[in-house]
Formats: structure tokens, C-alpha cells, sequence
């Protein structure tokens, strides 16, 4: 399989260039990142270009970094550097966790982010940890509008996202918490680090040793793409961390309140088994991180 | 339709008009005819037997297009033999029956030359991890396992010095 056609290549140094170079092209510009989802819709003939505008130099927009009381990365980080940066992500865990097992070495040294966020794809790894860690997304929109939109609000529905045509996705961040607070991702794949089947993501922020302040639990692997599960998180809110039942109500509240499918290989109920699982696990994870920042 | 681009392959600059629409896999197979690096699958990006360096960090050649690596280095299985003497993973590979086809060969050999500079003692648990993007169709990956184990050791113990992609 080979691309079509494809006229012009730019390769631009900043933000401004970059718009610019979309806004040339007359609308049939493509912008690329690491390129593991869109050189497959390429090579299949299902997306062409007549320019295609390489973000990989634009260095504004790689990086993590954690100053201010927020933490910030860029949507040119690749998945490598994410899972190199858990000091800097700090409470945010559940994004080096996913980063850390999407795909393969190769995959990781090039993908992004801003790349895996733009596509959304169905199942993805880093769209339901971002949704559980509350990121804010940037957005540069083609006629030169900085936006912020709540993940909750980015993401909608499979490969769905509230970017529109030229408009540049800059990067996420999300503050930290006053109190204890971290986060976990897992998934669970027909192989290891595949797309996942099923993967939870949890996020909690501490009151007290036993008992959270904030919670936020997102599922992948249903339908209708990443969703958080409400449930769940009020009871997680109100849970005694210190008690098993408790937490395992969470987790099975969340493989409740979700519509799992079958697939060809897997059935809906064994990916309601493997959310109450998954869900388990994170929290225990997430709680356990939160509590060894506590003195 | 078409640019002109340099990219340095293995220490030699090559200039060379490329259209736009070309893979770098097919750059360096059929552009330059270094058919070291072998292509199995090519739409999904899957395999692995297409793993090159770019500035020193292992990709799939079939995954970025040829322009894409303009002004940049990129080292292909012929670039790690030195002097003729192969390189501790191919002599490994060859001690410990880690290829019959040798098609995914290449492929594994430059995902494994970068995994083993950022982690040079790995286990036997972390080298079957960082050979995931990497599929083999004949030897069940424990010749394979077993060659980059023994590189690790002999490199380890000889103090090669850390490569850095070329
Ligand atoms: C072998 C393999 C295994 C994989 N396994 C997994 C896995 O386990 N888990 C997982 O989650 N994913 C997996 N993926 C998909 C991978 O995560 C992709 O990298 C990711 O989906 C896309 O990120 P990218 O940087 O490569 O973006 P690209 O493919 O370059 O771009 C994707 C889309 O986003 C747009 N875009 C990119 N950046 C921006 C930006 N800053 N602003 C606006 N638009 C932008 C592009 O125009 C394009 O439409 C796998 C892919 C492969 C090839
Ligand atoms: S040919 Fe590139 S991954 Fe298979
Ligand atoms: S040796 Fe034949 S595919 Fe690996």
C-alpha cells in the first residue's frame, strides 16, 4: 500500500508557521505527528493530502513540564518521553502508565499526545487517561483563537474531537491538587500492550488516608469511546479506602453503569468482569501512589 | 510532487529527488538498494522487519515517508558492522540460532541495539517487552531472547562504549 499523491511537504519550525503553512494550502493540508495512525489512513487511501505539514519540529510544542502548580505537555511529546517523565507529572501517572505500554518501542519513539488525542480513536490509551486525570486541552484555532476546553467537552465520541479543520491541538495540563493526590492506567488486550479490549483509568485526590477528596474513574473499550463512570466516582468519593468491600463496590458499580459489546474474539460480559478487575486495581494503585506522598 | 533531500544513511550523505509520497522503507531499499531492511506488512506498521534508526532511535521505515528524514541520520542494518567485524548482536544472532528465514532479522537487530543502549543488563522479561513491535514467523523468539541476553553480556563485560546511531 502507498500513499496518493501528495503535492507538498513543509516542515515548520513554530505555531505561526505551521498555521501559516495550513492556511496556504487552501484547506487540503493535513497536519502530522508521529504519523502511527495517519501513514495507515494514508497507505489505505482513506485520508489524502495535498500538503502535508510535519509538526516534528515544532519544538514550542513538546515537553513536559510542572511549574506553577500546573503540569503541562505538549501535544508533540512523544509517548517515550511521557513514560520518561513521572517526576514532572507528578499526581498525573496515569498518562506515563498509558505511554508506557501503547504498542511497541517503535511506536512509542514517534507517536504523540497531541496525536493520539486529535484522532481518538475508538480505543486509545491516552484520550480515557487524560479524561480521568481532568486535563484542560489547548486549542489554536485556524483564524488564530487560543481556546481551553475541559477533556469531558474535547472528546466526543469515536474519532470525534471538538477540532475542526486547521485548527492546532497545542497541548493539555491540569493543575495540582493541594492535597495527596495520583492516578493509574491499565489495560488489558487480546496481547500485551495491544489497543486495549478493556483499560481503566483512575484518578484520586486525597482528605484523609481513608477517604478521597476528588476521584475520577474513565473506561476504554466500549462503544461509544472513552467514558467516565459517575457512579462509581460518587461512590469512590464516599468510599473508606481502608475497607475492601467498599472499593470493590466502586469497581463493580463502574462495570455496571457501563454497555459493553462484544467483539469477534470477546464477549460483553468478560469485559464487565475485566472493568470491576481493572477498576479494582487502579484504585488500589492510585490510592496506594497518593498515599506515599503523605509525611 | 517531488524534493530534493539529504539524508545521511549509515555516514554517507545522499542527496537524492524523492517524490513526497515516498516511504522511507522504499527510500533506502529501492533509492539507495540497502536491501538489509525488509518489508512484511507495510500498511498496518505491524512487523517490525522494516526497524531502522532515525538519529539513533528505532522506527518502522514503512511508518514515515522519505522526506520526513531530510537532514537527518539514519542507520540501517548495514551500518553496524565496523571494519568488517559484525557487530556483537549479528555475531550473537548467529551463535545462538536467533534466525532461520532471517527476514525479521534486521528489524530485531535495530530495535535491539537501541533497547540495549538505554538499558544495557536487561532481563530476559524486559527484552521480550522491547521486542513486541518485532514479529518473527520462524524461530519462536527464544534463540532470539537468548542472542540479545548474550550481546548484553559481551558488551556489558567489554565496555563497548555506548553507540550513538552513527
Ligand atoms: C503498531 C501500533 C500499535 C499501536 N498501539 C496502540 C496502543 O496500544 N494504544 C494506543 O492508544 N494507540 C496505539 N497505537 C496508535 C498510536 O497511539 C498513534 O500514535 C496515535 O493514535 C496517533 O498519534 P501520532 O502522533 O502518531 O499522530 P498522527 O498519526 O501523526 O496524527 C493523527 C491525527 O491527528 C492529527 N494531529 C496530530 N497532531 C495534531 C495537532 N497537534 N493538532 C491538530 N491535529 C493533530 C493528524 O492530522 C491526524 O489526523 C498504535 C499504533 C501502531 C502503529
Ligand atoms: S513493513 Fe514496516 S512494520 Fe511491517
Ligand atoms: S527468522 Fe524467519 S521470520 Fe524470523
Amino acid at each position: 500500500m502507498y500513499p496518493a499523491s501528495i503535492e507538498q511537504y513543509h516542515r515548520p519550525a513554530t505555531v505561526d508557521e505551521a498555521r501559516a503553512a495550513y492556511a496556504a494550502a487552501g484547506g487540503e493540508a493535513m497536519y502530522i505527528a508521529g504519523g502511527m495512525s495517519l501513514m495507515q489512513a494514508m497507505k489505505s487511501r482513506v485520508l489524502s493530502c495535498r500538503a502535508l505539514i510535519d509538526l516534528s519540529q515544532v519544538s514550542e510544542l513538546r515537553g513536559v513540564e510542572n511549574s506553577g502548580g500546573r503540569v503541562r505537555i505538549g501535544a508533540m511529546t512523544r509517548y517515550r518521553a511521557v513514560a520518561e517523565s513521572r517526576a514532572a507529572l507528578g499526581p498525573y501517572q496515569a498518562l506515563a502508565d498509558a505511554a508506557d505500554r501503547v504498542g511497541d518501542r517503535q511506536v512509542r519513539n514517534r507517536g504523540t499526545v497531541g496525536g493520539s488525542l486529535s484522532w481518538n480513536f475508538v480505543v486509545a490509551c491516552t484520550p480515557v487517561a487524560a479524561l480521568a486525570c481532568g486535563a484542560s486541552v489547548s486549542i489554536l484555532r485556524a483564524d488564530g483563537r487560543r481556546e481551553s476546553l475541559a477533556i469531558d467537552d474535547f472528546l466526543q465520541g469515536p474519532m470525534t474531537t471538538a477540532l475542526s479543520e486547521g485548527d492546532l491541538l497545542l497541548g493539555i495540563e491540569m493543575p495540582v491538587p493541594a492535597n495527596p493526590a495520583s492516578s493509574a492506567y491499565r489495560k488489558w488486550g487480546v496481547v500485551v500492550d495491544a489497543l486495549p479490549t478493556i483499560g481503566v483509568a483512575v484518578f484520586v485526590e486525597l482528605a484523609s488516608a481513608s477517604s478521597c477528596r476528588n476521584a475520577r474513574i474513565a473506561v476504554v473499550g466500549l462503544p461509544g469511546g472513552p467514558a467516565r463512570t459517575p457512579r462509581a466516582e460518587a461512590r469512590l468519593k464516599a468510599a473508606d479506602l481502608g475497607d475492601p468491600s467498599s472499593l470493590a463496590a466502586c469497581a463493580k458499580a463502574a462495570a455496571e453503569e457501563c454497555d459493553t459489546a462484544a467483539d469477534p474474539w470477546i464477549g460483553a460480559s468478560y469485559k464487565s468482569h475485566l472493568i470491576e478487575r481493572l477498576c479494582l486495581e487502579m484504585i488500589g494503585t492510585a490510592v496506594r501512589r497518593a498515599r506515599s506522598q503523605m509525611s | 510532487m517531488t524534493r530534493e533531500i539529504s539524508v545521511t544513511v549509515n555516514g554517507t550523505v545522499y542527496r537524492k529527488q524523492v517524490p513526497v509520497r515516498l516511504l522511507l522503507v522504499d527510500f533506502i531499499r529501492d533509492v539507495l538498494d540497502l536491501t538489509g531492511t525488509h518489508q512484511g506488512c507495510t500498511y498496518e506498521g505491524v512487523c517490525g522487519a522494516c526497524t531502522v534508526q532515525l538519529n539513533g532511535e528505532a522506527v518502522k521505515s514503512c511508518m514515515m515517508l522519505a522526506v520526513q528524514a531530510d537532514g537527518q541520520q539514519v542507520t540501517t542494518i548495514e551500518g553496524l558492522a565496523r571494519n568488517g567485524v559484525l557487530h556483537p548482536l549479528q555475531k550473537a544472532f548467529k551463535e545462538h540460532h536467533g534466525l532461520q528465514c532471517g527476514f525479521c532479522t534486521s528489524g530485531m537487530i535495530m530495535n535491539a541495539e537501541e533497547f540495549l543502549r538505554t538499558n544495557p543488563r536487561p532481563t530476559e522479561d524486559e527484552i521480550r517487552h522491547a521486542l513486541i513491535g518485532n514479529i518473527c514467523r520462524c524461530t519462536g523468539y527464544q534463540g532470539i531472547v537468548a542472542a540479545v541476553s548474550a550481546a548484553a553480556e559481551e558488551m556489558s563485560a567489554a565496555g563497548t562504549p555506548a553507540k550513538s546511531g552513527s
